[in-house]
């Protein structure tokens, strides 16, 4: 981590960057098969995470404005909410049984998978110990 | 009628009502139910279902004619936050080198798991076929999932609204679903819940928790919408949906 090295581009550079990923994003995204989509987002942070891990791209390059980005991802989302006005018919008709099973669901995704993580990183982690007390004492946690 | 087609109008509408949200819950020194977004999204829809009464027509059409123009122009600005998210996930690329083994088998077990407990939630309310179908691919971003359900034979805009709500839940309710169930004790699992059940909201939300979390969550938003892409057919033929 040296310091002198964190001075960032230029906004109207970074928005370039973003704004060339995201044009290659979108022809990647359009050329996957119909039955296997990949949206665009997901292929440009895919993209620019390799760019920036092949030191293509600079991380002071895209650091500031992407903060900013993120920063404003709840109100980036409030168009979202809003569009369910175009859908209150299903809302209507199933609505409370749909609202009831998606709370469930989200709570079920954040809390099954954060402990399915941690009984898994808990086996390997016993794995890996006892391989290195067979191997070697001193090398514990050198990585 | 003139003023509110001019995609200002969405524009507009969206940041006052998100403002409210803001102030409401910095009031309220955090009350769980005034977070910005939900208050965001419940005012903006009073709002319309209000001007379609007002203008005769229906809530849909205010929606499409006069909210859509200007909420397009915002949410168009989701696609490069996504991608801004490999900033965090490059910055703790030792995290994600070190424990790429534990991430592939947390998700993947993960998401059956949850697949088999939302199946059977949604059946003990008592949800059709097709309710149950469109449940499924919520871990993925609406981008993925809708297609999904769309090939499993599900209604694709109960999809999308999953998918949103998963996002408002998570942004309600985090803060306290991760001190009830005491997740913040790993940081790995933590992260890539909340990149699992809130998408890029519950990335956003996992940074503010710590760089660890905030970096898995992004692997999970990737990694979740290709193994939804592979998982949610079978697990579908498996039940016998």
């Amino acid at each position: 981590m040296k310091k002198e090295k964190t001075k960032s581009a230029p906004i109207l550079v970074q928005m370039f960057i973003y704004a060339a990923i995201l044009f290659t994003a979108q022809i990647i995204s359009d050329l996957m098969p119909k039955t296997f989509p990949v949206p665009t987002p997901v292929i440009g942070l895919v993209l620019l995470y390799v760019l920036l891990t092949f030191h293509v791209i600079k991380v002071e390059w895209v650091d500031s404005f992407g903060s900013a980005l993120i920063s404003l991802i709840g109100f980036m989302f409030v168009p979202s909410g809003i569009s369910l006005a175009g859908n209150l018919k299903i809302m209507k008709a199933q609505g409370l049984q749909l609202i009831i099973v998606v709370i469930a669901s989200t709570i079920i995704l954040l809390v099954v998978t954060a402990y399915t993580t941690k009984f898994f990183s808990w086996v390997i982690e016993k794995i890996t110990n006892n391989q290195l007390t067979v191997i070697d004492h001193k090398k514990v946690g050198g990585c | 009628m003139k003023y509110i087609t001019n995609p200002l109008f969405g524009v507009f509408l969206s940041l006052i009502v998100f403002l409210i949200g803001q102030w409401l819950f910095k009031k309220s020194k955090g009350f769980f139910l005034f977070q910005p977004l939900f208050v965001a999204m419940v005012l903006g829809i009073a709002v319309l279902i209000v001007l379609a009464k007002y203008f005769n027509v229906t809530t849909a059409t205010i929606y499409t004619k006069a909210y859509k123009p200007g909420g397009d122009i915002i949410f168009w600005f989701i696609t490069p936050a996504t991608i801004a998210f490999a900033v965090p996930l490059y910055k703790r690329n030792d995290v994600v080198k070190k424990n790429w083994l534990v991430i592939l088998l947390g998700l993947v077990f993960g998401t059956l798991i949850s697949m088999a407990l939302i199946t059977l939630v949604a059946k003990a309310v008592g949800l059709d076929a097709v309710g149950i179908k469109s449940m499924l691919s919520q871990s993925a971003t609406t981008a993925v999932a809708m297609p999904l359900t769309n090939a499993i034979g599900g209604n694709a805009s109960v999809t999308a609204m999953a998918c949103i709500l998963n996002a408002v839940v998570i942004y309600a309710l985090g803060k306290q679903l991760v001190k009830w169930f005491n997740l913040n004790s790993d940081p790995l699992g933590t992260g890539l819940g909340l990149g699992a059940a809130g998408h890029t909201i519950g990335s956003a939300f996992a940074l503010e928790l710590g760089s660890v979390q905030g970096a898995t969550a992004a692997v999970a938003v990737v990694a979740t919408a290709l193994v939804d892409n592979l998982l949610v057919p079978v697990f579908a033929h498996l039940v016998g949906l």
